[in-house]
């Protein structure tokens, strides 16, 4: 991407979302040498895209959410295993680094997304409407600061994610996504899941 | 932070008549009661925290600014999350965080600071306090004691876990605790309401409670206390004073937070129905202001006003002796920011506030709307100096006067 181009793109966020304090953010090119070092593509994919089940992309995720959630990991305040394991050792600065590392990196959906059901997507797009996700998520999904990108996630991790915010299984830096939660059928969660990753 | 309650999207989530169906599922948990249609796209929502140790020369440090004759400095950092504070017999500041569950032990050495992590992997460990050398820790689901803790700042071993005596409630919802002991020896924490503004049982949330240091003999001090973050002992009349968290989603200016006068145990404050003097409409049928005790002061529209002290040094000057430090964490609710310094409430000699004044400011960039820091707790070190907590920086100012 041009240097302009990311200027005017940081200055438009920083008009849109005035509130935080500015701060130092990590090293991609470091960050992508420790993820090399430690495999982390295996999982989630070379270039961040993952193809495998329930394990997501990190590709083009806000660089605050994955510090956020590493912490999570290294403090074992999230049970995802292995990556409590996988976290510990690592220094804050090394932590964003991969961040910047990730976020960096072009989203996209996986190789493996299947064909877009119009039924459930409709339905998706309705409750997403109605559960106003976009007013945190941003009307396309692509997330900000400590809050995830959605847009092109796997659909199966999506429904798992989903699932465990509504049973209390996963918290975030707060209780919102556990309140938004609240109530919502699997069958609703399904349709979530599959409009946001066919986006 | 986190007034946090209510979740965005959560007006829709409850008004879905899909929801209606599921009769099998408990009731809704009410978090975003109170949040009128008129709002349901604003884009409001809690500030992300910042989790990672920053820098000593990225701390705002400079940015600070106190009255004439004091001096602030940066005091200890590199303690990410740094919330409530309580000081040992040999000077050990400790330190409770919430989303990274750790406690922190501060110690001088020799001029500089040493940041120890003595207890982790806790749930909000928010709750600090210090009574004969041993340390006790609260989180939302726990009661930890820490005997002779600063004969072992280097490896505290198991604390005793007096978890199962005080029977804490689960909730998570501002669940967290302040802590502090009484001068009656008695430990003393908050009850939070667990939503942001709903129907529940007054006698077992919206509460000041105390216990004895063994988690028996449970006892109501205050009522109708949304979420109070902070709370001190008048020096002189030994009175119960507090801060409290109003609701969110009320409007840009409406309610206030307020400072509480408890002048007897077990008053009526008024929250669901009043709050600083305004009946709020949501609760129907209401109960007028006039039922309940009216606040000591107001602190300002959703200012998130937590940790507060009387002074007690003799350091400042004599017109801060017994007057009241007030943290004001900074707002998420509101489109203009607000809060993000310290504040002190004036009494005069029968204990009526006659004032709010701005004492530690700079941390609210108001021309771009934006913060550079979030004042969580207030501390009185017994050499007179203040220390202030930042959470968002990991950091702690030390504010002195004169020399």
């Amino acid at each position: 991407m041009r240097p302009g181009f990311l200027l005017l793109a940081a200055a438009l966020l920083a008009a849109a979302f005035p509130f935080g304090p500015a701060r130092a953010a990590g090293d991609a090119a470091r960050g992508r040498a420790l993820a090399e070092e430690h495999s982390c593509g295996g999982c989630h994919g070379p270039q961040g895209v993952s193809g495998q089940p329930n394990i997501p992309s990190l590709a083009g995720q806000p660089a605050d959410f994955i510090t956020l959630q590493m912490i999570l990991f290294r403090e074992v305040l999230r049970d995802a295993p292995p990556m409590p394991d996988l976290a510990q050792g690592l220094s804050d600065q090394q932590i964003e680094d991969l961040a910047a590392h990730y976020a960096a990196l072009p989203s996209g959906p996986a190789e493996d997304r299947g064909p877009r059901d119009a039924g459930r997507f409709h339905d998706g797009a309705l409750l997403a409407e109605r559960l106003r996700c976009g007013i945190c998520h941003l009307p396309d999904y692509r997330g900000r600061m400590q809050i995830p990108r959605l847009a092109g996630q796997r659909e199966e991790y999506l429904a798992g994610a989903m699932a465990q915010y509504r049973d209390g299984r996963r918290h975030g830096s707060d209780t919102n996504m556990n309140a938004v939660m609240y109530g919502v059928t699997d069958a609703e969660i399904a349709a979530l899941a599959h409009y946001m990753a066919q986006q | 932070m986190m007034r946090t309650c209510l979740a965005l999207g959560l007006t829709a989530v409850l008004a879905l008549p899909a929801m209606a169906q599921q009769a099998a599922t408990p009731p809704a948990p009410s978090w975003a009661q109170g949040r009128p249609d008129g709002m349901a796209a604003s884009p409001l929502a809690p500030h992300a925290p910042r989790m990672t140790v920053t820098a000593p020369d990225q701390v705002p440090v400079a940015a600070l600014r106190v009255p004439q004759g004091f001096k602030v400095e940066l005091w200890a950092s590199g303690a990410p999350g740094a919330r409530m504070m309580a000081e040992g017999p040999n000077g050990t500041v400790f330190v409770g965080t919430r989303t990274i569950g750790r406690v922190y032990a501060v110690t001088d050495q020799g001029g500089q600071r040493q940041v120890r992590t003595i207890a982790q992997r806790l749930n909000q460990p928010n709750g600090v306090a210090v009574r004969d050398g041993n340390l006790y820790v609260v989180a939302i689901n726990r009661v930890l004691r820490y005997d002779g803790i600063e004969g072992k700042l280097d490896a505290p071993g198991e604390p005793a876990d007096l978890t199962q005596a005080f029977a804490l409630s689960p909730e998570e919802h501002h669940g967290w605790k302040f802590l502090a002991f009484g001068p009656d020896g008695r430990l003393y924490m908050n009850r939070g309401v667990p939503c942001n503004v709903c129907e529940f049982d007054r006698d077992r949330f919206a509460l000041i409670l105390s216990f004895n240091p063994d988690g028996s003999g449970q006892r109501i001090e205050a009522k109708g206390v949304r979420n109070s973050m902070g709370f001190d002992w008048h020096p002189q009349t030994r009175e119960l004073w507090a801060t409290n968290n109003g609701r969110d989603w009320a409007g840009n200016d409406t309610p206030e937070d307020t400072l509480l006068r408890i002048r007897r145990p077990g008053e009526d404050h008024g929250f669901p129905y009043c709050a600083a003097n305004w009946q709020d409409p949501f609760m129907q049928p209401g109960r007028p202001c006039s039922e309940f005790v009216a606040p000591a002061a107001l602190l300002g529209p959703h200012t998130a006003s937590l940790g507060m002290r009387f002074y007690t040094g003799t350091a400042f000057p004599e017109a801060y002796r017994n007057q009241i430090f007030i943290a004001r964490r900074g707002s998420w609710n509101r489109e203009q920011l607000s809060g993000y310094d310290v504040v002190v409430a004036k009494l005069d000699a029968q204990g009526n506030v006659t004032g709010i004044e701005p004492f530690l400011t700079g941390l609210r960039d108001e021309a771009n709307n934006r913060f550079l820091g979030r004042p969580v707790d207030v501390l009185v070190r017994r050499d007179g100096s203040l220390l202030v907590s930042d959470e968002q920086n990991g950091a702690i100012y030390r504010i002195t006067h004169g020399q």
